[in-house]
């Protein structure tokens, strides 16, 4: 109930209610990969910005992702891209270069509009990344993601439902980090020793092998498996996939009009 | 049903995991003699070596649960996880949902199918458990102290279950209890082994009992009849207009107290409050219990009182100080614990190098004599590693650093888990001394035995209050 409430929110029935809780977790992926890859054949500004509105109203509107969730989830990693950005602006190599446009000197830095180029798209890449990923995250049931890798992307059980398995426990992992620092302290030793690594290891492996066990146990990986939730291809996933590459599309386009 | 019953360490685990075909199939380890389920041989007499294929609990139509509630379920969702075992014996898919529906029915869990494991209580994490190895409807159900980590009302749920599926379903139980008074009526047979792992008896519940009760006793064995059934028999009156005092105790007039909580607020989020505005004292010499159910906050608490956690609001003040500004060496001074698992408060390799961790030179004979009394001889135990030796073991282990310290208060969380009456014994008679010569403890605590034998105060959580705060009638410490 700890650390877990934080590592792995819950997806409400709402989101996974949705249109885009309800789309084929494997469509989503595939998507998310897509943009990210079509991302990096510019270094515009404007294409992840764009893709980083979209992703943002899709998951509010197409979603069912509660604002204030969203934006929770989002603030420390845009902090980041915020980061990102301003240090590539700050400490970017062409500011040095003498060719290039000042804008600004603040101090000994000298800011030019080559390095304020870079860093923007920098950040808005970066921002718009995260920005996937979230509403991803936040519109599909883990569960799901691996029923559907194992059903349609012929994913080994084994090791999908083994992964599943695990992800779960990384939750339980952290609290017994708490848990073991607050013993180290009561025996007057540092809290944060290299040391703690060892009981760290031995619970996990612990954890692993009672797993394990316990799958094994109930005939896991015996014979040949059936399937208590079928995942199917519906044509809402088609329609969201050639939309999602539209969108793709015209936003890739926006950055080359932009820049002729 | 057969109940396995026998002191901690005397091989009861090891024995329903053979059941279960998980020995020497996963734990491998030296065989002899040979074991049969239903028409399978698990292993021959050579530890069935010869034979190709392995055994696996489902081969064998058996079905396993387990201790520990958390790490057994697999899915993440209730349906999910009972349909697993169903999915792996390549169950219909139009088979499958009535059956989940039926098992989770038949655990009183109906409608939970959506739900997440991870938020259910201890006793539900175990129904759902349950289920999920009934649901195929194995031949022999084993089950390996399926209560040890659940509060009273938990445990009472499972018995209720088990007693049904026994009316029921034709599936023989193994069962490997301590707490005797639900166990013992349920039992068709019990089998009881000594510390050496050899049976004692075995037969009818009646006819052990009368044979062998004393023996059994003397084994450090719990039976029905013991005054003091495990947590299960309803707490003792008090009696009017003696409001019992802790034994001899220093109870200094007005003294300060060694711990001393005011409108002690906590949530890990705001939107759910564990504690809401807790008010509690302890004066030196002093012995409290904090009993609740699962989940209502009593390990919390306990984390709180030494500074482990930050509260939201209030204050936590531990002989006069807020324990998160002291060091660790002052606060190791002032306090020691116990934590609800043994194995993440170890910091050494052996037994002997994690007693000794810290020690001055003048502590380490008397902590070697603690450990003698806590039944952990150094001379068979120095060498073995503190993951390796049993849940009741480690427990102990974990008491003898915390009490060589003689710290001004000890935090035990849960510490009779596993313990057989021996062992329970030497704690008592441990807190006793330790409390003779002036420290407090708390104890957050699901058995009432305990709550009785050991300390003198009863503090019960819940909704995130003190629900009632009372002095208990002790029993004298002798018996």
């Amino acid at each position: 109930m700890t650390a877990a409430a934080f590592l792995a929110p819950e997806i409400g029935v709402e989101q996974s209610e949705s249109v885009l809780g309800r789309t084929n977790p494997l469509l989503k992926l595939g998507i998310a990969l897509a943009w990210l890859i079509g991302l990096g054949l510019t270094l515009d500004v404007r294409p992840p910005l764009i893709l980083t509105f979209v992703a943002l109203v899709a998951g509010l509107q197409l979603g069912g992702i509660p604002p204030g969730t969203l934006a929770r989830r989002l603030a420390p990693l845009i902090l980041a891209a915020v980061a990102v950005a301003l240090t590539n602006l700050l400490f970017s190599t062409h500011n040095p270069d003498p060719a290039a446009t000042e804008l600004a000197r603040i101090g000994p830095l000298r800011i030019t509009a080559e390095a304020l180029t870079a860093a923007a798209g920098l950040g808005a890449r970066v921002a718009s990344i995260v920005s996937v990923g979230a509403v991803f995250a936040l519109t599909t049931d883990p569960t799901r993601i691996m029923d559907a890798l194992v059903q349609q992307a012929r994913v080994s059980p084994r090791f999908g439902y083994g992964l599943l398995a695990a992800y779960q426990a990384v939750p339980r992992l952290a609290d017994d980090l708490a848990t073991l620092r607050g013993a180290r302290r009561l025996r007057g030793l540092r809290d944060l020793d290299p040391r703690l690594l060892v009981g760290l290891l031995v619970r996990a492996i612990r954890h692993a092998d009672q797993l394990s066990i316990a799958m094994d146990a109930r005939g896991f990986g015996a014979g040949p498996r059936s399937v208590y939730r079928p995942i199917s291809w519906s044509r809402r996933d088609a329609v969201v996939g050639a939309t999602a590459l539209v969108i793709l599309v015209a936003a890739l386009l926006a950055s080359r009009g932009g820049a002729a | 049903m057969l109940l396995v019953v026998g002191p901690s360490g005397s091989g009861k685990s090891t024995l329903a995991r053979a059941v279960a075909g998980l020995v020497p199939w996963q734990f491998p380890g030296e065989w002899q003699g040979s074991l049969r389920v239903g028409d399978v041989e698990v292993a021959g007499d050579d530890g069935g070596g010869d034979s190709s294929a392995p055994i696996s609990t489902s081969s064998l139509g058996a079905g396993i649960v387990l201790q520990d509630p958390g790490s057994q379920l697999v899915m993440e969702r209730v349906g999910d996880d009972v349909a697993f075992g169903l999915e792996n014996l390549g169950w219909a898919r139009a088979a499958m949902r009535p059956r989940v529906g039926e098992a989770l029915a038949g655990v009183g869990l109906a409608g939970f199918d959506g739900r997440r494991s991870a938020r259910l209580s201890g006793g539900e994490q175990q129904r759902v458990a349950i289920a999920g190895v009934l649901a195929p409807g194995p031949g022999v159900l084993v089950l390996d102290e399926p209560t040890a980590q659940l509060d009273p009302p938990g445990a009472e749920a499972v018995f209720r279950i088990l007693r049904s599926i026994r009316e029921r379903e034709g599936a023989t139980i193994v069962l490997v209890e301590h707490r005797a008074a639900l166990a013992w009526p349920l039992a068709d047979v019990v089998l009881a082994l000594d510390d050496e792992g050899r049976p004692i008896d075995v037969g009818l519940p009646p006819d052990v009992l009368r044979r062998s009760g004393p023996k059994l006793a003397k084994a450090g064995i719990w039976l029905p009849d013991d005054a003091t059934g495990t947590a299960d028999a309803p707490a003792p009156r008090r009696r009017r207009g003696t409001p019992s005092a802790g034994p001899p105790s220093k109870r200094v007039v007005a003294s300060d107290p060694v711990l001393d909580v005011r409108e002690l607020r906590f949530g890990f989020t705001p939107s759910v409050p564990v504690l809401r505005s807790i008010d509690l004292a302890i004066e030196p010499g002093e012995r409290v219990a904090v009993v609740g159910r699962n989940g209502s906050g009593k390990t919390t608490l306990l984390r709180l009182a030494l500074g482990l956690l930050e509260p939201v609001g209030g204050t936590v003040r531990l002989g006069g100080h807020d324990p998160r500004r002291l060091s660790a060496v002052q606060l190791a001074r002032l306090a020691g614990s116990v934590t609800q698992d043994p194995e993440l408060g170890f910091l050494g390799e052996s037994v002997q190098e994690e007693i000794e961790i810290g020690l001055e030179p003048g502590q380490v004979a008397a902590a070697h004599k603690l450990a003698e009394q806590l039944r952990l001889p150094l001379a068979n135990f120095a060498d073995r590693s503190p993951y390796r030796l049993s849940g009741g073991e480690q427990r102990r282990l974990s008491l003898v650093t915390a009490l060589t310290r003689r710290p001004a208060l000890l935090a035990l969380d849960e510490p009779t888990y596993g313990q057989d009456r021996r062992g329970h014994e030497a704690l008592v008679a441990a807190l006793d001394e330790l409390v003779g010569e002036g420290s407090a403890i708390l104890a957050a605590t699901h058995d009432e035995r305990f709550v009785r034998d050991a300390t003198g105060r009863r503090v019960e959580l819940a909704d995130g209050w003190i629900a009632t705060d009372e002095p208990v009638e002790r029993r004298s410490a002798a018996s």
